[in-house]
């Protein structure tokens, strides 16, 4: 394929990864999790489900509960179940690292999962076919597909997939842990993966920490640094900038990022590069909707594809004009469903 | 520590508007270098003070329009430069001095700075430059004659005629290939490193700072034009190679048809494009007054872009399968 989508980023992944997950006491003043009744009845789907349910299971990806999300899959009946074992933004790797130390759990946690939706294949999503040598070494029964590095390589896999006719589902690396756990031991999903990247930590490590840890106790475990001035958590990418460090850890903090200077804001008008056109994950070309929704009278017939937009922002990590396209694209999108166009 | 508020994307990718435009100048740059060997400083000096005069024409106007004044981005010495190179060596300094503020006062600033030009700034320049004074602009010193270059006064220069202007009145250049693919030929300052420029057009596509298909599409044109109506009686592929090897015909191709601003922004518009640059280029190089349009033809390219774009393709994205959950 010619035209490959998405947007290459510097990974700036191996400097977590060279280390084990470390585990982070859990602060004090946080309770123990009541164990789960032990599980009645037989393991089919309705039980996995079950105990996913009772464990209040969230998939790390997209935040939702993991039983709603199977139960939904059940009457969706994909052909494939896909789990999400690559970190598509830079400098987070915890999904990775779970894989890295917990293949065969991930694996029975999947066929699990595949079991609960009625999936008939099961498949572990890797970044690279170096992550996938090591991961063949570690256990040679794993059944691996690449996702590449380009961002974002969620969608990137699904668009991939989708082409060759596979109608594929995802579920996130923690989730899958979870509910391996869930099962086979009864326990709640009470602990997760994080890494703490970024310029304004001395050490980056990917810490398995308790779900409601405040935020300032992983930073305080990667000493980080008294000049830091922005902190991001969820995504490198589009996570959101957080200015209370009390704020708990949930299910779905997949990386903390300490940055010592925010990014440049400094904005060119567009130079008609079309990077974000071909960034675009969803065949959107954000910058004739920016030139559509700039104009006096906005045309929403040559808005096209906007309400599919999944808010991946790589075109606006691609715009070399600075210029937020994320934004002008979900503006187009609610001018377009108002329906209040003069 | 006291933590501040930020905005999504916290990730940039490395290209921006001033990576691509140093990547761009650092190109210019290069084929600075063969004559800069060759005849000693004043290549050097004239580029200096070319895009010195940009710059000042530059923080002119946006002190005028009283906004503020952004330089960061390079873009108005990447016009400098690339009117220096379209110059003749032994032209006086005032010329391209004169050529820039063209560019940048009446064809840059005006319609709102980078991103906003409908003609490419540099061309314009020295296309205005052209109508002016067009026996400063022909004029090319010999590079053969042992003469000293004075590093920045004027000075006159044993002159010969460039293959462009050979070319134009029918006969065939005496001039060794080797020697064309080296640059030691009478022709712009910039333009005569054939080699050097298809090394440069190389970096700037790997860069993805410049797209190729116009490039491929502007030059295919020319050489098949070239090569079925020759102007000289010779066969075909001498033919194709004095017309691409002569004039500025290879630096417009990868310098200023490659332009994003000015160029369309569909594959198949581009292409397009490219082809409808190389047709003019040669039309003009064989009906026009001077001995070469190359400049021209970017411009009136540049002013079809638009059209070539709406009419080509519309809002349509060829290539894209439907593609839902």
């Amino acid at each position: 394929m010619i035209l490959q989508r998405g947007v290459k980023l510097e990974q700036q992944k191996s400097a977590s990864l060279r280390h084990k997950i470390k585990n982070l006491p859990v602060p004090e003043d946080i309770e123990e999790p009541n164990p789960l009744p032990p599980r009645k009845g037989k393991l089919d789907a309705s039980g996995i489900i079950a105990a996913a349910e009772a464990a209040g299971i969230v998939d790390e990806f997209d935040g939702t509960a993991l039983d709603k999300k199977l139960r939904r899959l059940r009457r969706l009946k994909p052909d494939m179940l896909v789990a999400c074992c690559f970190d598509e933004d830079p400098c987070t790797t915890s999904a990775m690292a779970t894989l890295r130390e917990n293949t065969h759990a991930m694996i029975a946690g999947l066929v699990l999962a595949a079991r609960a939706c009625g999936a008939a294949e099961n498949k572990i999503a890797v970044a690279t076919s170096r992550e996938a040598r090591v991961i063949q070494k570690i256990n040679p029964q794993a059944d691996l597909i690449l996702a590449g590095e380009r961002y974002p390589a969620r969608v990137l896999l699904k668009r991939k997939l989708y082409a060759s006719g596979k109608n594929a589902a995802y579920v996130g690396a923690q989730a899958l842990l979870a509910l391996t756990a869930a099962v086979d031991e009864n326990e709640p999903q009470s602990f997760t993966v994080v890494t703490v990247a970024g310029d304004g930590v001395e050490h980056w490590r990917n810490l398995r920490v308790r779900i409601g840890t405040p935020l300032k106790f992983l930073l305080d475990a990667c000493e980080a640094s008294e000049k830091t001035k922005v902190v991001i958590t969820g995504s490198s990418v589009t996570g959101k900038a957080v200015t209370d460090l009390s704020e708990p850890v949930t299910a779905a903090t997949r990386c903390v990022i300490a940055l010592r200077k925010p990014l440049r804001n400094k904005t060119y008008p567009c130079i008609g590069c079309e990077k974000c056109e071909r960034a675009c994950p969803r065949g959107i070309v954000p910058w004739k909707v920016l030139r559509e929704i700039q104009s006096a009278s906005p045309d929403p017939v040559r808005m096209l594809n906007v309400q599919k937009c999944i808010g991946c922002s790589a075109c606006a990590v691609a715009c070399p004009s600075g210029i937020d396209l994320r934004a002008a694209i979900s503006k187009a999108a609610a001018y377009k469903k108002s329906g209040d166009f003069d | 520590m006291t933590l501040n508020e930020a905005r999504a994307p916290f990730v940039k990718s490395e290209a921006s508007v001033a990576s691509m435009m140093r990547d761009v100048l650092f190109a210019l740059a290069m084929l600075l270098i063969l004559p800069a060997v060759h005849y000693g400083p004043r290549p050097l000096v004239m580029a200096g003070v070319t895009m010195l005069a940009c710059a000042v024409c530059e923080i002119a106007f946006s002190l005028i329009q009283t906004k503020s004044i952004s330089l960061s981005d390079g873009s108005s010495l990447v016009t400098g430069m690339m009117i220096t190179m379209l110059m003749p060596l032994n032209a006086p300094l005032w010329l391209p001095c004169a050529a820039s503020a063209f560019a940048i006062l009446v064809a840059k600033m005006p319609f709102g700075s980078i991103g906003h030009t409908p003609f490419n700034p540099a061309a314009s320049g020295v296309a205005f430059a052209v109508l002016c004074w067009p026996k400063e602009m022909f004029s090319y010193f010999d590079p053969a004659a042992a003469q000293t270059i004075p590093p920045y006064q004027d000075f006159t220069a044993v002159l010969a005629r460039s293959p462009a202007a050979v070319l134009k009145s029918g006969l065939k250049p005496g001039i060794l290939p080797l020697d064309m693919l080296w640059g030691v030929f009478p022709g712009p300052l910039g333009t005569t490193g054939i080699l050097v420029i298809c090394a440069c057009g190389l970096f700037l596509f790997l860069k993805r700072t410049a797209r190729w298909e116009i490039t491929v599409s502007f030059l295919a044109v020319a050489v098949l034009i070239a090569a079925f109506f020759p102007r000289i009686a010779c066969d075909p592929l001498t033919s194709v190679k004095y017309e691409l090897m002569s004039g500025s015909l290879l630096f417009c191709s990868v310098f200023m048809v490659t332009d994003p601003v000015t160029a369309p922004h569909r594959i198949p518009g581009r292409i397009f494009y490219g082809a409808f640059g190389g047709f003019l280029v040669m039309m003009f190089r064989r009906f026009g007054a001077f001995e070469q349009g190359a400049v021209f033809a970017v411009i009136i390219a540049n002013a079809a872009a638009p059209q070539i774009d709406s009419l080509l393709l519309g809002a349509l994205r060829l290539g894209d399968e439907p593609y839902d959950e």
